[in-house]
């Protein structure tokens, strides 16, 4: 840490790990997504024995999404540490409680989704029980929400104070 | 679209080599056992914990420091977020190989006693406060610990637990791993509301 402060600004060393932090939720995001999206409009069965496959391979996205989400919830962790003292006492001091409060918040939704990942991998696992198809379906587009929640907060908080702002 | 769900996943179990030899499966199932627990353990433990305010240590960033358990002096503001989850991840991770060598009919069970007790405990700790300020006529402030109203939950979810059905305890069994964390989320969110959304 000291190596890397020795050549660059502290403020600009935490700015670039909140960038990184922006390119790894937007890989998340567009994962999460596009795997939520799948098990809302599965493929369809056209006709006969022919099956209209959907254009995203919902479960080959699965570990990446899991690897990505421990990867930003250890980033983002990382970066709290620069929040709770640099953003959070001047945002309690201008009175925005509302993004606090926000963000408070995504610290509970993110725990939530990483309780989840190892069940979600499970359900992921080829060959599909369809015994669990609906908790599958549930499983994955809770954290979908929860990456999507997180992020919008994780920008209004980065407008606060954080890269550009 | 739950039909054409299934008929994909009818193709996807075809395409398996014809059935995994028995000490994979049961691996397998293991481990399935093993994560739902962990899902559905892990939501209650981190928002006990929070609600606790028990953490495994208490970060202090601006000096670096890291104490063991909660200590909230110190310089600059006190983090616990670690802690709990710190916390949460070993203590569901017992709860969660415990399920692995017990019965079905007993996780199923254990499970909803588990769910139940977090719902009772802290409506019964609200109940005992509410008692105290508004209706006792004595002074009644021994009541107001989170242990005392431990007895009324623990009796509370025994009896749930007995008069539920164990066949349709193992049906919903998978269903806890949403409600846990939904249920954990609306009682953090709530907490949150009078210090941050009403202020």
């Amino acid at each position: 840490m000291n190596i890397i402060l020795s050549i660059m600004r502290e403020d600009t060393f935490w700015k670039i790990l909140l960038f990184i932090h922006f390119l790894l939720a937007v890989g998340l995001l567009a994962g999460v997504t596009l795997q939520a999206a799948a098990v809302l409009m599965p493929a369809r069965q056209v006709a006969g024995k022919f099956i209209d496959r959907g254009p995203v391979p919902t479960a080959s996205y699965a570990p990446l999404i899991a690897v990505l989400y421990v990867l930003q919830a250890l980033m983002g962790a990382w970066i709290y540490i620069k929040y709770r003292t640099y953003v959070r006492i001047p945002m309690e001091e201008l009175r925005h409680f509302w993004t606090v409060g926000s963000f408070e918040f995504k610290e509970h939704i993110v725990a939530m989704g990483l309780g989840l990942l190892p069940a979600y991998w499970y359900f992921w696992q080829q060959p599909y029980s369809a015994e669990h198809a609906a908790v599958r379906r549930w499983v994955t587009i809770f954290l979908a929400l929860t990456v999507w929640y997180s992020f919008i907060v994780g920008h209004v908080a980065n407008d606060f104070r954080g890269v550009g702002s | 679209m739950t039909q054409t769900l299934e008929v994909r996943e009818g193709f996807a179990q075809l395409a398996s080599t014809g059935g995994a030899p028995a000490s994979t499966a049961q691996t397998g199932a293991r481990f399935g056992t093993f994560a739902i627990t962990f899902g559905i353990a892990f939501p209650l433990l981190y928002t006990a914990f929070e609600r606790l305010n028990w953490p495994l240590f208490t970060y202090h960033p601006v000096l670096g420091n890291l104490d063991f358990w909660r200590q909230n002096a110190g310089v600059g503001p006190p983090m616990f977020w670690y802690g709990w989850i710190a916390l949460a991840i070993p203590t569901a991770l017992v709860v969660a190989l415990a399920a692995t060598v017990i019965s079905k009919q007993w996780l199923s069970r254990g499970t909803v006693f588990c769910c139940a007790l977090a719902a009772f405990w802290p409506a019964s700790l609200t109940g005992l406060r509410i008692f105290i300020v508004d209706w006792a006529t004595f002074d009644a402030d021994f009541l107001n610990s989170v242990w005392v109203a431990a007895i009324p939950a623990f009796v509370g979810a025994a009896v749930i637990t007995y008069y539920v059905p164990v066949r349709w305890a193992e049906r919903v069994w998978t269903s806890w791993l949403l409600i846990a964390p939904i249920g954990g989320l609306a009682v953090l969110g709530y907490s949150l509301l009078q210090p941050w959304f009403l202020r």
